[in-house]
């Protein structure tokens, strides 16, 4: 009796990690879904903030499945009208003061984003956390009605991250509450938080978002969605690059 | 001559095959001690002068800060106007501003993630060796030209040449898009793989442009007359600074650490092979001293008979190894000297060591460094061990009684 209980143990332990693993992973995806949903298009503010100065930039963005994104700056005056476009790992830039297209090589992905604290990797391949990754569901918790899940995200072997894991908090509704990024020696380096959760577009979701690295608190870079619109029809050539050169809308 | 010093020299050609072979092991390490330790103190020198003189500088003015966190935010100030003020209250034509930013270099077909540095096109080559080093096309001119000069290793990742355009992007001061392109007028060619890979100059006027800047740069570079003037100088650029900007001059140890320490732990493991060397000859004189006073102990015990006392010997004994470390020092220094001195006019170099001054930038051959010190510091360190080792001989003759020395065999 003893004996078939232990090898029952032994059988149903596999398999209740990998069901949970496969329940993480597909919160993560839902949750990335919910996000961007099967297109969309928003208008955003990004503020820049040190200890001595802060910056905001105005900035619309379009995207489209999980790999295509095209955001482009509508203020300040001075850097109105560069853009950047993303097509799954590639990355363009343009910039109308040379008038050239730019592809951003993979040597400078973990390079600060338009002097932001996101890197140009956080910004182009949020959704390689996907398949990239293994997902381990941690903790359940109840807050404010919702149920909330942690999820730890270790990168494969193979994957190109430098990150030694990830952190995600996920709402029950697939709101993103934090997202944490932790080095090779499991030390926290950066976390992104969510301030305003609320609806937008039809969607409940994360409306200010806030970056910063844990050594420097005051320096972080939020990310605020003025308006949002999910699951549009959007013009067969915007992630061109012709369309980021020209922009025709 | 006193009547003691006579003896001595007497006593000193009692055997002189013996004298002769001890002095001869003191010539030798002197002289070889003079060679190791001038070679050595020259290629220090010459590997200090090389490293800072590519882009260091004796001296810079920078933000505080600057130096450990090189944020485009740290900035000096109306930089021209304060490298010109320096240029003419120090008397020196070796000041030069820079500004540096990180940007993502194009071609056509290539992109590549670099430094830039906006440099004064006429003081930059009095404070850089890169400007020297342009192996083709020519070095910035015109201080607000659109030009580049870039590495060598970036050129040909870049695929352009001479008159051809690069695109640059980055962050400007305020953190908004910079951007420009400027045609190549030159590309360097250090052999420090480093260098030319990441490194691009142009003209500070046009970086202030393009970056954003508002006439600030980031750094002033300094060369003083000479690497022993720096603390002197340094002291008075401190006090040319404008207060309140948070502006502070630090000296190349400051900028390089890596140097010193280079310097001190090549230092240290030289010291620990000389030491050997100085011990060794030590005890080859302890060796000879006792024995020499060994065989005298018949001698020794008739003239304490007589009335002579122990003390008088034993600085008879110490007389001596002095004579003849004296006689060691002399001819150990002035071979060493004219060995050396060869050197200093042809220059001194060893299979394979062409890769190993490559790498710490520094010519295939090196000019040993003939000073008093240099010269003198070794064969010093000889004579005084001889010395040291003689004073165990020489105690010895305090315990010995006549009446039994007299008796021995």
């Amino acid at each position: 009796m003893r004996q078939s209980l232990l090898i029952l143990a032994l059988v149903a332990l596999p398999m209740t990690s990998a069901a949970g693993a496969t329940e993480a992973k597909e919160i993560v995806r839902a949750a990335i879904n919910h996000w961007r949903g099967l297109s969309s298009y928003s208008e955003m503010t990004m503020t820049i903030h040190r200890p001595d100065w802060e910056r905001s930039m105005s900035m619309r963005a379009w995207t489209e499945g999980d790999d295509r994104s095209l955001v482009r700056i509508t203020a300040p005056a001075r850097d109105r009208g560069n853009g950047t476009l993303m097509d799954g790992n590639r990355m363009w830039t343009f910039s109308p003061k040379v008038n050239r297209v730019i592809k951003v090589p993979s040597s400078m992905m973990n390079q600060s984003w338009m002097g932001s604290d996101f890197s140009n990797k956080d910004v182009s391949r949020a959704d390689d956390i996907i398949d990239q990754y293994e997902h381990t569901l941690i903790s359940e918790k109840e807050s404010d009605g919702h149920i909330v899940y942690e999820i730890e995200s270790v990168p494969l072997e193979d994957a190109a991250v430098v990150w030694g894991k990830e952190m995600l908090t996920i709402r029950d509704d697939f709101v993103v509450l934090e997202h944490r990024f932790y080095d090779q020696d499991g030390l926290l380096v950066k976390a992104l938080k969510s301030l305003d959760i609320g609806e937008m577009g039809g969607r409940v979701i994360a409306a200010r978002q806030r970056m910063a690295k844990v050594e420097t608190e005051d320096e972080w870079t939020e990310i605020r969605v003025d308006t949002v619109e999910y699951d549009i029809e959007l013009a067969d050539n915007l992630f061109t690059l012709s369309n980021l050169r020209n922009p025709r809308n | 001559m006193s009547i003691t010093l006579r003896l001595a020299w007497r006593n000193l050609w009692r055997h002189p095959r013996r004298t002769w072979l001890t002095m001869g092991a003191m010539v030798f390490s002197n002289v070889l001690l003079v060679f190791m330790i001038t070679l050595q103190i020259g290629m220090y020198g010459l590997m200090i002068e090389n490293t800072l003189k590519v882009l260091t500088g004796h001296m810079q003015v920078q933000a505080k800060g600057y130096k450990d966190d090189m944020k485009m935010r740290q900035v000096v100030p109306d930089i021209r106007a304060l490298s010109a003020k320096l240029r003419d209250a120090l008397g020196l034509e070796t000041v030069s501003a820079r500004a540096s930013a990180f940007a993502l270099a194009s071609s056509e077909e290539r992109s590549f993630g670099i430094q830039v540095l906006g440099v004064e096109p006429r003081y930059e080559p009095l404070v850089s060796s890169l400007p020297g080093l342009v192996k083709a096309g020519r070095f910035l001119a015109d201080i607000d030209a659109a030009e580049i000069v870039v590495g060598s290793v970036l050129a040909r990742n870049l695929r352009i040449r001479v008159g051809d355009e690069i695109t640059l992007l980055g962050s400007g001061r305020d953190g908004s898009f910079a951007a420009a392109i400027a045609t190549v007028a030159g590309i360097f060619e250090s052999g420090v793989t480093e260098l030319d890979r990441s490194i691009a100059q142009v003209p500070l006027v046009f970086f202030q442009d393009v970056f954003f800047m508002d006439g600030a740069g980031h750094q002033i570079v300094l060369t003083a007359t000479d690497l022993a003037l720096v603390g002197a100088q340094q002291a008075a650029v401190a006090e040319l600074l404008p207060d309140g900007d948070g502006l502070t001059v630090y000296d190349w140890d400051a900028l390089q650490p890596g140097l010193r320490q280079a310097i001190q732990a090549d230092i240290s493991s030289a010291f620990f092979m000389y030491a050997i060397l100085v011990i060794l000859v030590a005890f080859s004189v302890l060796n000879t001293q006792l024995m020499s006073v060994l065989e005298r102990t018949r001698e020794f015990g008739i003239v304490m008979a007589l009335g002579v006392s122990p003390g008088r010997l034993g600085r008879l004994v110490m007389l001596e190894t002095g004579l003849m470390g004296l006689l060691g020092l002399l001819a150990g220094a002035s071979l060493g000297a004219l060995f050396t001195y060869y050197f200093t006019v042809n220059g001194f170099s060893y299979p394979g060591m062409d890769e190993m001054a490559k790498a710490f930038n520094l010519p295939a051959e090196f000019y040993p460094r003939v000073t008093l010190l240099t010269l003198t510091l070794g064969p010093l360190a000889v004579f005084v061990f001889a010395l040291l080792s003689a004073v165990y001989p020489a105690l010895r003759l305090h315990w010995l009684h006549p009446v039994e020395a007299m008796r021995a065999a």
